[in-house]
């Protein structure tokens, strides 16, 4: 807090200052306005997530590309395969964060 | 414990309890605690319009029902309440073309001397609106509202270098304007 009294302005603000307004039944009627909070289920997005996945997983098993990339992965091998690998990896992380970011400041 | 420690706390553990437990009576308890500060700093941000004022109260602690969970303790709640208000404030201003009080950067003449109390309120107010309004933001918080400049730094999201120097510039203008006012109370305490 700055309480610099010996400034007259400081002084002189504080003093115009009408404080803190009395409730007079405000808080009353805010209660009766606040909405039912919305309690958000956790299973719609566990759900998308496994689906999301699943459904990657079967579109992309024939392809030789991801096979070929997660056995050099494996084996620690960073051939061009694997690093597709890991650049679809890192990037859809990238748009999960973006986002949760997004939702949290939506709140 | 500072009493101001002890106030954040009581203010975390209510927020806990209203998160938790969806308790409305841990809310309410906060909203009765902090309405007084966020409508009085509403009022002095609207120019005394108390309806204004109070419906953007309202609006404020909506906000702050939905938006709960976002609280991380990083700030007081207060100040956290304060930001929301102010982010109301200017959300009202862009919405209803409120007019906006430029200030007179160059007016350096000094209001008359007051004779009264009243008219030194007049003068007062008169100095006050005639600072821009990031000056008069600044000043009601950092002064007024007894936050710091840290905290007024978070309530306006405004660096922390332009709140300084918003306090300094808007303290030398009132100075320089009540300059009159002043020769004449400290010619009143040596008579």
């Amino acid at each position: 807090m700055n309480q610099n009294d010996a400034d007259p302005i400081d002084a002189l603000l504080r003093k115009q200052f009408d404080g803190p307004v009395p409730d007079g039944g405000f808080s009353e009627r805010v209660m009766r306005r606040l909405p039912a909070r919305r309690r958000r289920n956790g299973w719609p997005l566990l759900a998308g997530v496994f689906a999301g996945a699943a459904a990657c997983w079967l579109s992309l098993s024939s392809s030789p590309l991801l096979h070929a990339g997660w056995q050099d992965w494996m084996h620690g091998e960073f051939s061009g395969p694997a690093l597709i690998l890991l650049l679809a990896m890192a990037g859809m992380s990238v748009l999960a964060l973006g986002w949760t970011v997004a939702e949290a400041d939506d709140g | 414990m500072t009493d101001s420690a002890a106030e954040a706390r009581i203010d975390r553990a209510l927020v806990a309890r209203a998160l938790l437990g969806d308790d409305r009576r841990a809310f309410e308890q906060l909203l009765r605690r902090h309405q007084g500060m966020v409508r009085a700093q509403l009022r002095r941000l609207a120019h005394g319009d108390i309806a204004v004022a109070d419906d953007l109260a309202q609006e404020t602690f909506l906000l702050a029902w939905r938006k709960l969970d976002q609280f991380r303790g990083d700030a007081r709640f207060s100040t956290w309440l304060h930001r929301i208000a102010y982010s109301c404030f200017l959300q009202a201003c862009r919405k209803r073309a409120w007019p906006v009080d430029e200030a007179e950067e160059d007016a350096t003449e000094q209001l008359p001397a007051p004779a009264h109390a009243a008219d030194l309120q007049l003068d007062f107010e008169r100095a006050m609106q005639r600072l821009s309004r990031a000056e008069q933001a600044v000043l009601l918080h950092c002064v007024q509202l007894g936050l710091s400049h840290e905290e007024t730094a978070y309530a306006l999201a405004m660096p922390l270098g332009t709140v300084k120097s918003h306090a300094m510039r808007g303290k030398a203008k009132l100075k320089t304007w009540l300059a009159a006012w002043q020769e004449t109370a400290a010619e009143e305490k040596t008579s």
